[in-house]
């Protein structure tokens, strides 16, 4: 009985569910990181990504920023020769690094989702506001300023909102949450 | 008169309020009514899915069911809302274990999924249902001369959905054609604006909106309208950042194609949101003025 | 009536008797009823056992023989020849396959045992039914039918006229040739095309042995190996080929061009009137009435007045032809089709200017091409300065086609080398997945290409684009591509881009082969008798497929597989008469209520229905055997030869000779 699992075996396993056919029919050919609007700003190109999981290279797809720099814009997807749902590996590798907290260090991205979670789980609906914090920080004086500005600019427009809105049944809301996840989850 | 069930999104509320303006106005106008669905939640756009799937579905089926209820087809002017939806959707009749679980859950609020309604994109209505030739008919003020740059973006044709054309679509091109404005080549139409890598990872989205931007300003766009809240945020409110990023002047106006639906069909510009804008209408202005005047 | 069958359990060395206990099957086997004898030895396929079988039939009288060792895709003809020499009918001879089913299955030795036993008493039950059947003979017509003329057709049909017998040529262009006739320089010699090609074409269009049908299409196909009848649509060329010397003054003073979209790629123009390229076999021209200002109009008639052959070649009332014909055999060489770019929208063909498929740069690299073999842009003036050639263009691509097309690695080596050669000073870039070059002298192409300079950048190109970003790309059209070997994304400008197309198989190649009862794979390519052993032949007798319609390949193979069909032909026709399997169905006509439901449940058309007396009938020459006619018939009034009701009954029977159960009746009281 085998008791602990390759990395790309427990990567397998995560993508087991999803629609695109098993990453390891990857061919290698490079078309997900020729298409990838972000891929100068990935430690790794998707297409290295996928090889070091092949390779079990754990340590150095954990702490690589390439998933956390996916913008989920899906032209990887609709081109791969190979059928392969790299968006759908990128999403899983932004969760299974969450699950196990194990990421880069001064990443926006893991902080951003926790943040949303738990404000969609406090009001039902999202509030930029709230979100503000986890990135803004993160800028340098010049920007965080151009920040502020552009969001007065935003308020006397009459599209920012100071108090957020939320849902009337937001019990029931928490109860299906609950219900979702039986033994507490991460509500 | 055509029924939908329309679900908003959170950003139409506040950051994209002209979007939803001159959605209701203009498809009231070519007699289609957006009724919005009651209580809705948010959809959990890409963060919920960074964090956790099955909760991500289950947002998602709340509002799917919500709106069951009235046996209207789902309708989101969002990209990210309308992808979330037709995908969630799409799973829960392939896989009715997952369904029944999600049921379960949605019991909790008095909710049952059963996967009879259709989930579309603001703009299938606009092109599906109420027709071009109508528009076209409709269109008492076209916006002739007015550049026009089909801004597609990705989650509205991405994943592909039934081997549709993913790479070079021209449904936004005919569109913006029967309301009179001159489409322009925008080669990178269907490229990404980085959606939520504004906030994290700017430096990237900064990047790719630079790309959009610089594109467009080549092919001399008047306008570049946009179908996402998101995106238009992206391209509009950020331009200042990239041309600081850049050193670059760009000064072009990101409207919602509703809104341009909405001149062309003689509405008031104010009832479509317009003069919400950071960057000035331009253009567009003097024809809003202009015609309505 | 009881027969005396004599029983043979064979080791095979370890590989039954390992598992097997078979000299406790042999006893138990020698008690069964009907079984005269039964033994078991070591190695009955080899001559010791098979003269075991023979001494026993002569001195014992068998009249049933059953021997239980491997598989009947093995041994079924040795023994079945052996029992035919000791005089015994060959179809009185049974096989229980206590190996690849049995001993190969289970390391459970007891279990095997009880299966073996099972397996040879379904055998002997089986074999005591079994009717004495002779084979059918059927006499092979000496004409053949080849249909396409490319380079596997031409192949072909030489091969066979040298030999001797009569061949009908039948191509649906103006001239024979196929694509090859389109290229410039074939890989990796860098021979030219035309002038290997041009003799063998010559040949063809001379041979006494050849009748050479162009300009014609096969309408029908009826009958059965050695015996088809073919009509063949000869369209009207409006060129009386018997007056027509083939002067070309007509094509001269034709006053109209119109845009060849077939030889010239829509790269050139051609007349109305004209032949598909100079060298064309047969030499007669031929008019497009589409575009035929005197077809569509009742105006000019330039080529008729200027004909000068008394009397005048040109006949503007020359109708189609129907030709019927009798053939023996058939050889389908129909090529292939080039994949559709513009289904790959963001590699910009047809969008962007510069953009080719590499018919069409072949067709600019010829030198009797449109551009007298001047690599130039879409401004047919000005040379690139930069070239990217993308390779596997729908092919290994689960979006469009997954095969790998085999030769296009070749052939985009051969334009980098073309343009190499043509404009010394021009970047040539290869962009691939894997560089596919295994035939003779083609790693040392590759070798070639590499060290003239030709920039190889590993990685399939993500798109085309035109929007630039930096000044250095204005006006040219950037190759956006993953360098997997570096581990960047490279935006490469080139003035010219050539996409190297998947070859697919012809677009009607799914009627071709329903028009002549065989079949075609997912990708429409023909499906061969077995993928290894036998890729000329297939499933229908007498029909044999040749170069790329069997699926992508280059020239040597093309030439190999014609020349193997065509021998395959030869010794068909040499043996004059051929002796087909007895083992098929027939239609008791008397009890037959002509339902037709048998008709269209035939994969292979073999039954046909008699409308004077209402009833069906199977073609023996055609039957494979299949048994589908007999499972389907709602009367139970086909019997399949060697596979009769009787037999399989007591084949059931005899594996459920352990199973004890009775059923139970369940009564109301």
């Amino acid at each position: 009985m085998e008791t602990s699992l390759t990395f790309s075996k427990e990567i397998a396993n995560l993508l087991y569910a999803q629609h695109g056919n098993p990453i390891k029919d990857c061919i290698q050919c490079g078309t997900c990181s020729g298409s990838c609007p972000a891929v100068e700003f990935m430690d790794h190109s998707p297409r290295q990504i996928i090889a070091m999981i092949g390779a079990d290279m754990k340590d150095e797809v954990l702490t690589s920023n390439t998933y956390w720099s996916c913008a989920s814009c899906y032209q990887c997807n609709v081109r791969c020769p190979a059928g392969i749902d790299i968006a759908g590996m990128m999403y899983g590798l932004k969760r299974y690094t969450m699950w196990k907290d194990d990421y880069k260090e001064n990443l926006v991205g893991p902080h951003f989702a926790e943040s949303f979670m738990k404000m969609i789980m406090r009001t039902g609906r999202s509030f930029e506001p709230v979100l503000a914090p986890t990135y803004i920080f993160k800028l340098d004086a010049k920007d965080m300023f151009q920040e502020a500005l552009m969001a007065t600019s935003l308020f006397f427009k009459g599209r920012m909102s100071l108090v957020p809105k939320k849902i009337k049944r937001l019990d029931n809301f928490r109860n299906i949450v609950k219900r979702i996840i039986p033994f507490g989850g991460t509500a | 008169m055509k029924k939908f069930a329309y679900y908003p999104g959170c950003s139409l509320e506040s950051l994209s309020l002209s979007y939803h303006q001159s959605a209701i106005e203009s498809t009231l106008a070519l007699d289609v009514e957006l009724n919005e669905i009651e209580d809705w939640n948010c959809c959990g756009a890409t963060a919920y899915f960074h964090a956790d799937e099955l909760l991500a579905h289950t947002l998602v089926a709340r509002n799917l069911a919500i709106a069951e209820k009235d046996g209207l087809d789902f309708v989101a002017p969002c990209s990210g809302c309308y992808k979330n939806a037709y995908f969630t959707n799409q799973q829960l009749h392939e896989e009715p274990d997952l369904a029944d679980h999600i049921n379960y859950a949605l019991e909790e609020d008095n909710l049952h999924l059963d996967g009879t309604i259709n989930v579309k994109h603001l703009i299938e209505v606009f092109i599906d249902d109420i027709g071009l030739e109508q528009l076209k008919s409709k269109s008492i003020h076209p916006l002739e001369g007015l550049r026009v740059a089909p801004y597609y973006g990705c989650q509205l044709v991405r994943p592909r959905k039934d081997g549709e054309n993913v790479e070079n679509p021209q449904f936004f091109e005919e569109l913006l054609s029967a309301i009179g404005a001159e489409p322009v080549d925008y080669g990178t139409k269907m490229r990404c604006c980085g959606g939520s890598l504004i906030m994290t990872n700017r430096e990237a989205a900064l990047d790719m909106v630079f790309q959009l931007l610089l594109d467009a300003a080549k092919q001399e766009t008047d306008v570049i309208a946009t179908i996402c809240p998101l995106c238009n945020v992206n391209l509009e409110a950020y331009q200042k950042q990239v041309n600081q990023e850049y050193k670059t002047e760009f000064k072009i106006p990101v409207m919602y194609f509703t809104q341009l639906v909405g001149i062309a069909l003689g509405i008031d510009p104010k009832k479509l949101g317009i003069g919400k804008e950071l960057i000035s209408s331009g253009e567009l202005e003097k024809f809003a003025s202009k015609e309505t005047g | 009536m009881s027969e005396k069958v004599g029983v043979y359990i064979c080791h095979c060395g370890t590989n039954i008797a390992k598992t097997v206990d078979v000299e406790d099957v042999a006893t138990w086997a020698g008690e069964q009823p009907n079984v005269e004898i039964a033994r078991e030895y070591k190695f009955m396929c080899s001559s010791l056992g098979q003269d075991l079988i023979e001494e026993d039939i002569k001195e014992k009288g068998l009249t049933r023989v059953v021997v239980a060792s491997c598989s009947p895709h093995m041994h079924e003809k040795t023994f079945r020849t052996a029992c035919e020499r000791a005089g015994m009918n060959p179809f009185f001879f049974e096989m229980a396959n206590i190996r690849e089913h049995d001993s190969w299955t289970t390391d459970d030795k007891p279990a095997a045992t009880q299966k073996a036993k099972a397996l040879t008493k379904a055998a002997v039950d089986r074999v005591v039914h079994n009717q004495p059947l002779e084979p059918i003979p059927v006499e092979i017509n000496q004409n053949t039918l080849i249909v396409g003329g490319g380079i596997a057709g031409i192949a072909s049909a030489l091969e066979l006229a040298d030999a001797g017998y009569h061949v009908y040529l039948v191509e649906r262009e103006p001239s024979i040739g196929g694509h090859m006739a389109q290229l410039d320089k074939t890989f990796p010699t860098l021979d030219c095309s035309a002038c290997i090609l041009t003799p063998k074409m010559v040949d063809v269009g001379q041979h006494p042995n050849i009748t050479l049908l162009t300009y014609s299409e096969v309408e029908k196909v009826e009958g059965y190996l050695g015996n088809f009848s073919v009509a063949v649509r000869k369209k009207a060329r409006y060129v009386n080929e018997e007056h027509c010397t083939g002067c070309g003054i007509c094509i001269e003073k034709c006053p109209y061009k119109v845009i060849d979209n077939v030889f010239e790629s829509g790269l050139g123009v051609r007349k109305v009137i004209y032949r598909p390229f100079p060298q064309a076999v047969p030499k007669y021209p031929v008019i497009d009435t589409d575009n035929c200002v005197y077809f569509q109009r009742g105006k000019c008639k330039a080529c008729q007045l200027f004909c000068p052959t008394e009397p005048n070649s040109i006949d503007f009332e020359q109708e189609d032809e129907i030709l019927q014909i009798e053939v023996g055999n058939i050889i389908l060489a129909t090529g292939y089709d080039l994949f559709d770019v513009s289904k790959i929208p963001q590699y910009g063909y047809g969008r962007l200017a510069n953009v080719f498929t590499s018919l069409e740069f072949e067709r600019m690299v010829n030198a009797s091409g449109p551009t007298d073999g001047k690599i130039v842009l879409r401004d047919m003036e000005t040379p690139p300065k930069s070239v990217a050639i993308v390779h596997c263009v729908g092919s290994r691509d689960e979006n469009y086609h997954k095969y790998c097309s085999k030769v296009c690695c070749m052939y985009s080596l051969k334009f980098a080398h073309l343009v190499h050669e043509r404009i010394p000073d021009a970047e040539v870039y290869n962009c691939y997945i894997d560089m596919r070059t295994p035939g003779k002298g083609y790693e040392e192409f590759y070798n070639r290409l590499l060290e003239e300079g030709t920039h190889f950048i590993r990685g399939k190109v993500a798109e085309v684009t035109d929007v630039a970003r930096i000044d250095k790309e204005e006006g040219k059209l950037i190759v956006q591509v993953a360098d997997t070997l570096i581990g960047k994304q490279r935006r490469i400008p080139v003035d010219m881009v050539i996409l190297s197309p998947a070859m697919e198989a012809r677009s009607d190649s799914k009627e071709i082969s329903q028009l002549f009862k065989m079949g075609c794979d997912f990708d429409g390519f023909f499906v061969e008798r077995h993928p290894k052993l036998d890729p000329v032949a297939t499933m229908t007798d007498g029909i044999y497929i040749a170069g790329a319609c069997q699926g992508p390949k280059d020239v040597p193979d093309s030439v190999s597989q014609g020349a193997a069909a065509a021998a395959r032909v030869v010794s068909l026709i040499s043996r004059g008469t051929v002796m087909m399997e007895p083992v098929r169905a027939t239609v008791n006509q008397e009890e037959c209520s002509g339902c037709r439901i048998c008709n269209t449940m035939c994969p292979y058309n073999a039954i046909v229905f008699h409308e004077d007396r209402a009833v069906s009938e199977v073609i023996t020459a055609l039957c494979q055997g299949c048994g589908t006619c007999v499972a389907a018939c709602p009367s139970g009034v086909i019997s399949g030869a060697h596979f009769t009701n009787d037999q399989l009954f007591s084949q059931i029977e005899g594996i459920l000779w352990d199973v004890h159960s009775e059923p139970e009746l369940v009564t109301g009281d």
